[in-house]
């Protein structure tokens, strides 16, 4: 069983040396790391190779001493180089190296020789979808290796927490290969799986886009809920101020003990009699209220879409989550801003980083790998059945 | 009685689904008996390939069993005993011929020095010795074969099925095939072939069985499927030989004892082995003048036994091919 399971991994491994994709990504991983070593910091600012930059070409301060060289890089390894480079370009480059894997193997002249073995087709299939992960492991375990030497030499802090890029790359990666398995086992044609894999992923795009704006909206508008809630009180409690001193100016005349508090109190429209803003402020803050039921609809909805779908997004932030300590880099950005307005809207945007960045880990590992396992589940009953 | 390598039996297989079902075998019963090259033959669609992957389990049967080595059909351990070609094999362009050997024998489980001698060893059978480290994507078609039938027998199987072993290999390559193949039978193995060249299986088959239309129509020895349609052959020197032997014909158009006789051009055809029954008819021709250029006993061919039993039906195949299969 292990000398099979070995000889197709071996097999798989060569035939990825065979195609020139692997190197041609290989080299562009090297490239994209030698970039990175080329942008330095020091007490005046970000350098690229020899060129110095000035400390405030970003809009933020950016030295070494508010921005450690090792955070520095560690920074770009997650904000750049994962979601840019691993998460999209070597991804994509990773399912057209792997993409004609099943429907070769299953090609009339080559799947007879094999089956022909005393080799089940459910392990047959699963050691081929683990020779697709291959192409992953050694792509990002090569990239991941570089970085790490470039953060530990360029930025002094040797971070081996850069290494979980491995797994998370990997895991994110093999949500997407289950779909073009089981589209290659479908259609039999490398094109096809590999086209429909891609539009799949553009739906799971278009989704977690929605989720991020739905979330957005929703957070945007329970802050202006919150800072308009503020604003109507502080209007009331003006108005009843100005109501209870005309009533101890008049009580005052009379010679009567001036009054603590109205006792009743002031009716809406006694208030709104005293400020003119007070009326149209509830009508907005009611309005808000309205707009953020309708948002939060919103907001479940395609929350429970994606439940159902891979979470390649968060799955890939799991990283920067895991590797970069997000308290020292808000503190680069300054602070709170003193509009209320403005820090309304700081307050939504902070509120929809810490919803989308905190989502529980089974949610995001758990459903996806379930999600996973069906898909390669109905690949295998396929492949099972079939008379080749 | 030789114990069978392989037998089945009542063996069905129909393809596809709603509306377009195709009945691709039709009952297949058979034996193949160990030690003896068994050529398994019939037109382009009559289902051998669909019985060669029952056997090795590429495709599953819908009715009727039998056993491979003794057991049952379908069970995986005993493909470690029985080697395969495929028609038209795809072998992985990516590796030498050398590492597909290697590749096969680690599916068979054979240890890593066991698959590195055992890929000298037939590197040299097949003669692609000196092409061992080159790409199998770089190879001639009988390069291609070769390589092919090495891999099926890299585990030594006790057993090796070829579907089409000589298809698009050179005649040298042919004759060496053929030799590996009798030096198998030689060391007490099975070979099993699947071909529509009756000429290679005529030169090194045991036994044969003919397919047509998803059954098996007829099935022996050469010698036993053509004892009875040996023949005398009379070459004379004039258009019209009946006319010199009617004398000796009987009203029903045969000899006085009942054997058949035929004529076509310059040439008489006596169904008998019996050298005596023949004397009269040589008699006859030389009395009335004829003169007789040859005479040889006439052994059917494998084309002319296929012929025969396909002829009552000459509508081409079983069935149409069929979609996720190759009843071919």
């Amino acid at each position: 069983m292990i000398i099979q399971t070995m000889a197709l991994l071996v097999d798989a491994y060569r035939e990825l040396c065979a195609k020139k994709l692997f190197w041609i990504t290989m080299v562009l991983s090297v490239l994209v790391v030698a970039a990175f070593a080329m942008v330095g910091i020091n007490e005046k600012g970000l350098t690229f190779l020899w060129f110095q930059m000035p400390a405030d070409a970003f809009g933020v301060p950016l030295t070494s001493e508010t921005l450690p060289p090792g955070l520095l890089y560690l920074t770009m390894f997650s904000s750049l180089a994962v979601p840019y480079w691993l998460s999209w370009i070597a991804i994509i480059l990773g399912l057209v190296s792997t993409a004609g894997m099943i429907p070769d193997l299953i090609q009339s002249g080559t799947i007879e020789a094999v089956l022909s073995r005393p080799i089940g087709r459910i392990r047959l299939l699963l050691t081929k979808f683990a020779g697709g992960l291959l192409f992953m492991t050694l792509q990002v375990g090569v990239f991941s290796l570089l970085a790490f030497l470039v953060i530990g030499i360029r930025g002094g802090a040797w971070a081996f927490e850069v290494f979980l890029a491995v797994p998370i790359v990997v895991l994110m990666f093999s949500y997407l290969f289950a779909i073009c398995v089981l589209l290659g086992m479908i259609t039999r044609s490398t094109i096809a799986a590999l086209l429909l894999t891609v539009l799949i992923w553009m739906v799971i795009f278009i989704v977690n886009m929605g989720d991020a704006i739905a979330v957005s909206i929703h957070e945007n508008i329970r802050a202006q809920e919150r800072v308009q809630v503020a604003r109507v009180e502080r209007m009331e409690r003006n108005a009843t101020q100005v109501l209870l001193e005309e009533r101890n100016t008049e009580r005052a005349d009379q010679g009567l003990e001036p009054l603590e508090s109205l006792d009743p109190p002031p009716t809406a429209d006694e208030l709104e009699g005293k400020d003119v803003r007070l009326a149209s402020n509830k009508l907005e803050l009611e309005e808000l209220r309205s707009g953020e039921k309708l948002a939060n609809r919103w907001r479940q909805g395609i929350y429970a879409a994606k439940t159902l779908l891979p979470k390649t997004q968060e799955t890939i932030n799991l990283l920067e989550r895991w590797t970069v300590d997000r308290e020292a880099l808000q503190q680069i950005g300054g602070g709170p801003s003193d509009d209320e307005d403005q820090r309304a809207m700081e307050e939504g945007q902070q509120a929809t980083a810490d919803e989308l960045g905190n989502r529980p880990l089974w949610w995001i590992l758990g459903t996806s790998l379930l999600f996973e396992a069906i898909v390669l589940g109905l690949a295998a009953f396929m492949f099972k059945r079939r008379d080749f | 009685m030789t114990e069978a390598v392989v037998s089945v039996q009542d063996i069905h297989k129909k393809y596809g689904g709603l509306g377009r079902k195709v009945h691709a075998l039709r009952g297949v019963t058979m034996e193949v008996p160990r030690g003896s090259i068994f050529g398994l033959l019939g037109p382009n669609g009559a289902g051998k390939s669909t019985l060669v992957k029952i056997l090795i389990t590429a495709v599953k049967r819908s009715g009727g069993g039998g056993t491979l080595l003794g057991k049952p059909i379908g069970n995986k351990d005993v493909l470690s005993r029985v080697g395969y070609l495929p028609e038209h094999h795809n072998m992985p362009k990516h590796l030498t011929g050398r590492q597909v050997i290697e590749f096969f024998g680690a599916m068979t489980k054979m240890s890593r020095a066991d698959r590195k001698r055992r890929a000298g060893e037939l590197l040299e059978l097949v003669r692609m010795s000196d092409w061992h480290n080159k790409k199998v994507g770089g190879y001639s078609k009988g390069m291609r074969q070769r390589i092919g039938i090495a891999q099926a027998l890299v585990a030594d199987p006790d057993l090796v099925i070829l579907d089409e072993p000589t298809d698009g290999v050179d005649p040298v390559g042919r004759r060496d095939i053929r030799r590996v193949l009798q030096a198998m039978r030689d060391d007490g193995r099975t070979v099993f072939i699947n071909s529509h060249l009756l000429g290679e299986l005529e030169m090194v088959c045991d036994t044969v069985a003919i397919m047509h239309k998803g059954q098996v129509v007829s099935m022996g020895s050469i010698e036993s499927l053509t004892t009875g349609m040996l023949r005398y052959e009379i070459e004379v020197d004039q258009s019209e030989p009946m006319s010199l032997v009617s004398s000796l014909l009987n009203e029903k158009g045969t000899l006085r004892g009942g054997e058949t006789i035929e004529a076509d051009k310059n040439r008489l055809w006596i169904g008998t082995t019996e050298a005596a029954t023949i004397q009269p008819v040589i008699d006859a021709i030389r009395a009335k003048g004829g003169m007789i250029k040859e005479l040889r006993t006439h052994r059917p061919s494998l084309e002319d036994l296929f012929m025969q039993a396909v002829a009552e039906d000459d509508s081409p195949g079983a069935a149409p091919r069929a979609k996720g299969g190759s009843p071919s």
